[in-house]
């Protein structure tokens, strides 16, 4: 301990029956170019702690981003004042540790010896490549490359020590087209934490063909689809449904999942894991709570397997955490760090032969404003192609689209070959749906 | 705090490579939060921020580093490390400092940190007990969230200026879920202000009133019938309808979009008409104790109000001095950022459409057939394009004149610059509500309003089918 010593001195003299303290440090790189110039390098040294602690019982919490004695009496007093307070009864725990862990190595060191020169000459080629492989391209708005190392350190007054350290980088990209009055812009994001597996020409390509392909789009008339649905929409989606698998929500009746456990809720294609153990930049062996993390299915063939605990949430079901206590502060939240929908066998060509006519949806946005969490219904600002005799059609504009969460993925006939990670740690692929609603002109 | 002496060692050290400008931001901030869930207290939290975001500047480049470390040698080898990024000579020295004073329009006479949490507990258990005394078994989860915020900032810059600025912000929310058979609703309130917290037990606003609010609308909601979809006349309701102009207009006027040509409004001069001529907008930092109002800006401007659109003309932009340089303007006090973390860029503050010459019954009632969205849960834009899309969590159909049954679920689309020639009418009843607007400085608190106005047509994206 050494450095938080104090506090934890402090904190038993202030009757703290238990306290923990996380700590996450980080130090990044972040180059952006315009018009081949660097016009924004930034370089920042991230320090935040997150303080918890159990007085009579309740928990109370404090953060800050430096360190002195001062801040460590800061804390303790903050944590006693919140905790008082506290009428929630929920059982609260301050971790002693799983039997076991599986440690998964998250820091790359290869990555850190990649020279400065390297990244910005990819940097460079990407904005260059980005402005020369289609002439519509009018305006490269911003390309973008970003490190990151950072250090995840637990430990508390039970003797839990854990630490995680990882890294990756980021590659981003912004384009626009014109064509006649329309302008459109697209936009990517490439992150993993092997700089060899970065392709410039192939992410510039990526970038450009999603920004061009959208020119020249209409309205299609309002009416129900047969749709494909691109992996970003699918993860999307995928995101606010599982929302729903949170024990929290469960209990607390607002979740669409009450009493679906062991019931088929989607499609049989349906199987989506939760792998905070992958072999990727996502993985984190202990979740925030410090309680070991283990992969498994949430929904299998389409039937719920379980909900996804913490500690607490555990304790009130009367069951083991499934290690998902990740985020939130004083009561700690329940998170996934990567989930992943198991990819089944036809391309995506295929998926559009099957379609036959219908509409492929490759973007939605606004989901903040758009879908209802509660209640699954969204309509949402969208993007996509019509899809004509089995073929990828012309390109759609000023769209919505609406359904409930649910049945989406009831909905689901097929799931593509196409497997596709997000930056927000969701693996997914092309879905084939019965009907979609879209409005149109 | 840093002295004086310091700050000027660290941006000379900034400036040894050619930099024409550099900028310290030191930042020491507190807040609290403490939120109830069915009217009891289930987390309190503080929080405490103390760093310093330094900034380079050559020509049109911007190098940017933050650090906790704020002794003299942690900022010193920031500064150093930074100027790495540049490789000229020397052209700026700062020798002395001087004080920008600017005028307090937002004191908050008694502090937050000075308020006990009982005393904002009480405050929410009251609304709690409010939509409580409802006794209605459809609303099955309620939330109240008091939070406060106090930010002490100091700026230094090569200018050889310096200033500081106390600012402090109070929000009350309530949140109601209602549900049926048929699934659930929720009804949102959030007012905030640059105020103590007397304000919330004001006649405007008090616990009752917006804990009511917030019920009142999941309860309406869960009885809507699915909204219609398809291109129809939209009135918006005064207030949050203000969201539309934030959205579609707001974000492509900030100069951080138009100075690199980014903005759906880059290829419109001053003087040219972007909105029908019974539109005028403004953007007013200096209302006092409004939730998006600053003295002073991140860059030592001070606040202004900006006739963003004049009768239907553009009229003025939101500008930074970075952002400035490439449209040979200079900064009107629009830079702004989340905390030391973030480059400031230009921001919006308090953005509203002006008041206009009808009454919003005569808007009503000058339509037939089209929907009436009083109620958003935000939106978002791209400003290049100028697509936006937000979604009602209050809405109604309009038949014959007369507001009818409600409609859940609607979403609306469109293009800024069109949406906004196709304004029809402009209301007499301007308000304003408070929100957190998130871009590339980070989430910043900004008003959004607007009166009541009608849109000719939009297009609107529901389950309900056609809208008959």
């Amino acid at each position: 301990m050494g450095k938080y010593d104090k506090f934890f001195a402090l904190a038993k003299e202030a009757g703290l029956e238990q306290v923990e303290l996380s700590i996450a440090e980080s130090r990044s790189l972040n180059i952006s170019l315009f018009h081949g110039e660097v016009e924004e390098y930034k370089d920042n040294n991230g320090y935040s702690i997150l303080a918890r602690g159990i007085l009579n019982g309740k928990c109370g919490a404090a953060a800050c981003d430096i360190w002195n004695k001062d801040k460590a009496a800061w804390l303790v007093k903050e944590i006693v004042a919140n905790a008082t307070v506290i009428e929630n009864d929920d059982p609260i725990f301050i971790f002693k540790g799983s039997e076991k862990y599986h440690k998964v190595n998250t820091f790359n060191k290869e990555l850190e010896n990649v020279s400065i020169d390297d990244k910005m000459n990819a940097l460079y080629a990407l904005e260059k490549a980005c402005k020369e492989i289609d002439p519509r391209i009018v305006e490269v708005a911003g390309t973008e490359f970003s490190q990151t190392s950072e250090k995840v350190t637990l430990v508390n007054s039970n003797g839990l020590n854990l630490v995680q350290k990882s890294n990756y980088f980021t590659f981003v990209a912004q384009c626009v087209a014109k064509q006649g009055e329309q302008t459109k812009s697209g936009y990517d994001f490439f992150l993993d934490n092997d700089f060899s597996k970065f392709n410039v020409q192939e992410f510039a390509k990526k970038v450009v063909k999603a920004t061009v392909d959208q020119l020249g789009g209409e309205a299609c008339e309002t009416n129900k689809y047969k749709a494909v649905l691109h992996p970003d929409v699918v993860t999307s989606l995928l995101r606010a449904y599982l929302g729903h698998a949170e024990a929290e929500e469960v209990q607390k009746k607002s979740s669409l999942f009450i009493g679906k456990l062991g019931q088929k809720i989607a499609s049989k294609k349906i199987t989506i894991e939760d792998k905070p153990l992958s072999k990727n930049v996502f993985a984190r062996w202990f979740d925030d709570e410090g309680v070991a993390t283990y992969n498994k299915p949430i929904i299998k063939n389409g039937v719920l397997q379980t909900y996804l605990y913490n500690l607490t949430t555990a304790a009130k079901d009367g069951v083991q955490t499934t290690g998902n206590g990740f985020g939130g502060g004083s009561k700690r939240g329940i998170g996934t760090a990567f989930v992943s929908l198991k990819p089944g066998k036809k391309s995506l060509d295929e998926l559009f032969e099957m379609v036959g006519n219908g509409v492929y949806i490759t973007d939605v946005s606004g989901l903040h404003a758009g879908l209802n969490r509660q209640s699954g219904n969204f309509s949402l600002q969208s993007t996509g192609f019509m899809i004509e005799n089995g073929k990828k059609g012309k390109p759609l504009d000023l769209i919505t689209v609406g359904g409930n969460l649910l049945d989406v993925f009831k909905d689901v006939l097929e799931v593509g070959n196409d497997v596709t990670v997000s930056p927000s740690g969701v693996s997914a692929e092309s879905l084939l749906i019965k009907k979609i609603a879209v409005s149109g002109k | 705090m840093i002295s004086k002496k310091l700050a000027i060692e660290v941006l000379n050290a900034a400036l040894e490579t050619g930099a024409d400008y550099s900028e310290i931001f030191y930042e020491d901030s507190s807040s609290h939060s403490v939120s109830l869930e069915n009217g009891k207290v289930e987390t309190t939290s503080s929080n405490s921020l103390c760093g310093v975001g330094l900034r380079l500047l050559k020509n049109n480049q911007c190098v940017y580093g933050y650090t906790n470390d704020l002794s003299k040698k942690g900022l010193l080898a920031l500064a150093n490390s930074l100027s790495k990024s540049f490789h000229d000579k020397r052209v700026l020295t700062v020798t002395k400092l001087d004080m920008i004073k600017a005028k307090n329009r937002n004191p908050v006479t008694r502090s937050y940190e000075d308020v006990p949490i009982e005393e904002k507990i009480a405050l929410l258990k009251e609304g709690i007990d409010e939509i409580n005394s409802l006794k209605d078994p459809r609303i099955v989860r309620t939330f109240g969230v008091f939070g406060d915020n106090r930010r002490f900032v100091a700026v230094f810059n090569s200018k050889g200026k310096w200033f500081k600025r106390t600012s402090e912000f109070g929000r009350m929310v309530f949140q109601a879920i209602a549900a049926d058979q048929n699934g659930f609703e929720v009804g949102f309130e959030g007012p905030g202000a640059q105020k103590d917290i007397s304000y919330f037990r004001s006649e405007k606003v008090n616990p009752k009133k917006v804990a009511r609010k917030a019920a009142e609308t999941a309860l309406k909601m869960l009885t809507a019938a699915e909204c219609p979809s398809g291109v129809m006349p939209v009135v918006i309701g005064n207030g949050w309808g203000g969201v539309l102009f934030h959205e579609s207009c707001g974000h492509p006027l900030e100069a951080s979009a138009v100075a690199k040509g980014l903005s759906c409004f880059s290829d419109n001069k001053i003087g040219d008409y972007i909105a029908s001529p019974i539109v005028s907008a403004v953007d007013d930092s200096t209302m006092p104790s409004e939730w998006g109002s600053i003295d002073i800006d991140d860059e030592g401007n001070p606040g202004s109000k900006r006739l963003l659109i004049k009768n239907g003309k553009l009229n003025d932009y939101m500008i930074d001095d970075l952002n400035g340089r490439r449209m040979n303007r200079e900064g009107n006090g629009a830079c702004r950022r989340q905390n030391y973390r973030y480059v400031p860029t230009s921001r919006m503050s308090n953005t509203y459409i002006c008041n206009g010459k009808s009454t919003p019954e005569e808007i009503i009632k000058a339509t037939k057939l089209g929907l009436y969205a009083v109620g958003f849960n935000g939106g978002s834009v791209d400003p290049t394009t100028g697509e936006f899309n937000f979604g009602c969590s209050e809405a109604y159909i309009i038949r014959d004149g007369k507001i009818a049954e409600p409609a859940k679920g609607a979403t609306l689309i469109g293009k800024g610059f069109e949406i906004l020639k196709k304004i029809d009418m402009v209301g007499n009843d301007l308000d304003l509500a408070q929100g957190m607007c998130g871009a590339s400085s980070g989430s910043i608190r900004t008003n959004v309003g607007q009166p009541t106005l009608r849109v000719s047509e939009v297009t609107v994206g529901g389950r309900g089918g056609e809208l008959k």
